[in-house]
């Protein structure tokens, strides 16, 4: 029995968001996508979807946001005990070293390089897991 | 005070010194040689007085004698020291000058002759000529001798007439010693002043040549150590120097010069790494919106192609096409920026292996030959600008050839501090009009989209070779192809 997916898209870029909605399409990813255009709107979300089985399995963080930016975010998710499942994913521009140390010493699972593409390696990793998740594996 | 104010100043009174010698030289010479006029005249007096002497006691003893004895000869000879006599006179008058006491002398002794002659030997010739041979004649005659000669004035007359001589001897003696002593101070004087003039002529010239070497050459000493302080790139230097002289001039504008520099040299550097960052910066954010604008275009052709009319599918195009040609303007930006600044980091290069293997990286599907010089040398330097270099230069030569068949040949000249390496094609040619502007960036000479062309590559060979100091020349003509000669440094070969 296939599991649906629960994503939290974490970006500001409306172009992006499109993107990165139509590779999970084609990627065929049974999911529940939910957006959140800043730091704070995800956090909203988390604390929504605490205690249901909405609650993301995956999150994808874009770094340069207003408000509350993606290290922020990082950072506060990362101090909720109760959130500790969830996965993080950093979706960068380019191949920005620092940000990459940066984020790396708040536990994320990987990078994901934008323009995202169906099957470019950046994006190896967090679509194994998707697909590891929808099987129950 | 001007230095050339100093060395004319110094020049002109050496200058002086020595004229002043040379004059006083000249002087003496002319007192010494008209004393020595003088003194051949005043021996000509002497002489000619004593021959006067001589000649008067010669009339005196041939008078006496004709009239005692009656020789012809005798009276001959009194003819001739009489009418020599008269000569001797005329010369002394001309010797001596007027007015000095001894043309009174001289004229005494004129008129003492001509008395002598007047009252003696004229009358007693007289009477010895009228004398007849009677007795009572002869008795007359020897009347007449006894009076004059014996007993007459005649001996005062030649004693007087002796002393006469003497004084006018003594004048001259007299005058010759005391003008020989003269003369010797002078002589003295003249050596003496011109030792000294010659002297202190000699040391000043000496002290103002030191003082003026000692003077500019420690000042261009520092100023060379100002020169080179810049020359290796430290301007933060200056002399100070108050003199208004040239040389304080010359440290002011060397002082002005660094100032500038170590005011426009920083904000060069700055003005180019804020350059470079800018390149950076706008090829880096700019590919993101471009890639989202294609992103956007993908969707519309993925989702909705075939239900957009067929004009739209092709303005579609026409916008990737562009988005295209956008990306690579950027990405030769970032390239053009990022060229040559790599680590300079010296390796050895062997370069008949780098120019094989920028050949294998070049697909060709015409027929051209490529030759590469045997024996290219192994260097120890930068690998990868001198790389992109022969990469941009060879792959221009294959990328822009025209014809089916012909060569690309790479070969080198050694000089002495540095290798001419030529790129040599047979290609279209470049027309002579575009020879600068071909390695100005953005400039090609073909259609833009022909060829992924956009005009980088020679700017950025230029710029390599510009940022070491290396020059590119160019020489071609429009359907005989082109060679590219650059240079590249020595450093140390392997």
């Amino acid at each position: 029995m296939m599991q649906i997916v629960n994503i939290l898209l974490v970006e500001d870029d409306k172009l992006d968001q499109t993107e990165v909605e139509r590779t999970l399409d084609r990627r065929n990813i049974l999911c529940r996508l939910r957006v959140a255009r800043n730091g704070e709107e995800a956090l909203d979300v988390l604390r929504e979807t605490e205690r249901t089985l909405n609650f993301p399995d995956i999150a994808l963080i874009d770094l340069n946001m207003p408000k509350m930016n993606g290290f922020e975010l990082i950072e506060a998710i990362r101090k909720e005990p109760q959130w500790s499942r969830i996965k993080i994913f950093v979706l960068t521009t380019s191949d920005e070293k620092a940000d990459k140390i940066e984020a790396e010493k708040f536990g994320v699972s990987g990078f994901i390089t934008k323009p995202l593409k169906l099957n470019s390696p950046s994006s190896k990793d967090a679509f194994n897991l998707m697909m590891d998740l929808m099987n129950n594996r | 005070m001007k230095i050339s104010s100093i060395i004319l100043i110094s020049f002109f009174s050496i200058l002086f010194l020595f004229s002043v010698t040379t004059y006083i030289n000249y002087r003496q010479y002319q007192q010494v040689s008209e004393n020595a006029e003088r003194f051949d005249r005043s021996s000509t007096i002497v002489r000619h007085s004593n021959r006067f002497q001589r000649n008067f006691l010669n009339m005196v003893s041939g008078l006496k004698g004709y009239l005692l004895t009656n020789d012809g000869s005798l009276i001959q000879m009194f003819d001739s020291a009489y009418v020599e006599n008269k000569q001797i006179l005329a010369e002394l008058n001309e010797l001596v000058p007027p007015q000095s006491d001894q043309k009174i002398i001289l004229d005494d002794v004129r008129e003492l002759e001509k008395y002598w002659m007047e009252e003696f030997a004229q009358p007693m010739l007289e009477a010895k000529k009228n004398a007849g041979p009677s007795r009572e004649d002869r008795e007359e005659f020897l009347e007449l001798y006894q009076k004059k000669i014996v007993n007459g004035l005649d001996k005062d007359v030649q004693r007087s007439l002796q002393s006469k001589f003497s004084d006018f001897s003594n004048y001259e003696y007299g005058f010759r010693a005391s003008s020989q002593e003269t003369l010797a101070a002078s002589v003295q004087n003249t050596r003496k002043i011109s030792i000294y003039l010659t002297a202190f002529a000699v040391i000043l010239g000496s002290a103002i040549a030191i003082f003026i070497a000692q003077y500019i050459s420690s000042r261009i000493v520092r100023m060379v150590r100002l020169a080179n302080a810049i020359a290796h790139g430290d301007y933060a230097v200056s002399l100070p120097d108050k003199g208004k002289n040239e040389l304080s001039q010359l440290a002011g504008a060397l002082n002005e010069m660094a100032a500038i520099l170590r005011s426009s040299i920083p904000l060069l550097k700055r003005q180019k790494e804020e350059l470079d960052q800018f390149a950076h910066i706008i090829s880096h954010d700019l590919k993101a919106p471009l890639r989202g604008i294609d992103n956007v275009i993908a969707w519309i052709e993925e989702d909705h192609s075939f239900a957009l009319p067929p004009k739209v599918n092709e303005y579609l195009e026409l916008i990737k096409g562009r988005i295209t040609r956008a990306e690579n303007l950027l990405k030769a930006i970032l390239s053009y920026a990022r060229a040559g600044r790599e680590d300079r980091k010296l390796e050895v290069v062997d370069l008949r292996v780098m120019l094989e293997e920028i050949r294998g990286d070049i697909s060709n599907h015409k027929n051209i030959i490529y030759h590469i010089q045997p024996g290219m040398p192994t260097l120890y330097t930068e690998r990868i600008p001198l790389q992109q270099v022969f990469t941009n230069l060879i792959v221009n030569a294959f990328k822009y050839h025209n014809k089916d068949e012909g060569m690309v040949k790479v070969y080198y000249q050694p000089e002495e501090n540095y290798y001419t390496f030529f790129v040599e094609d047979d290609g279209p040619g470049i027309n002579e009009a575009y020879h600068d502007r071909i390695f100005i960036i953005f400039q090609t000479l073909q259609e833009r989209d022909v060829l992924e062309s956009v005009g980088i590559g020679l700017a950025i060979v230029k710029k390599i070779l510009d940022e070491r100091g290396q020059t590119i020349r160019v020489s071609s003509e429009p359907g005989k192809g082109t060679v590219f000669s650059f240079t590249w440094p020595k450093t140390k070969p392997v």
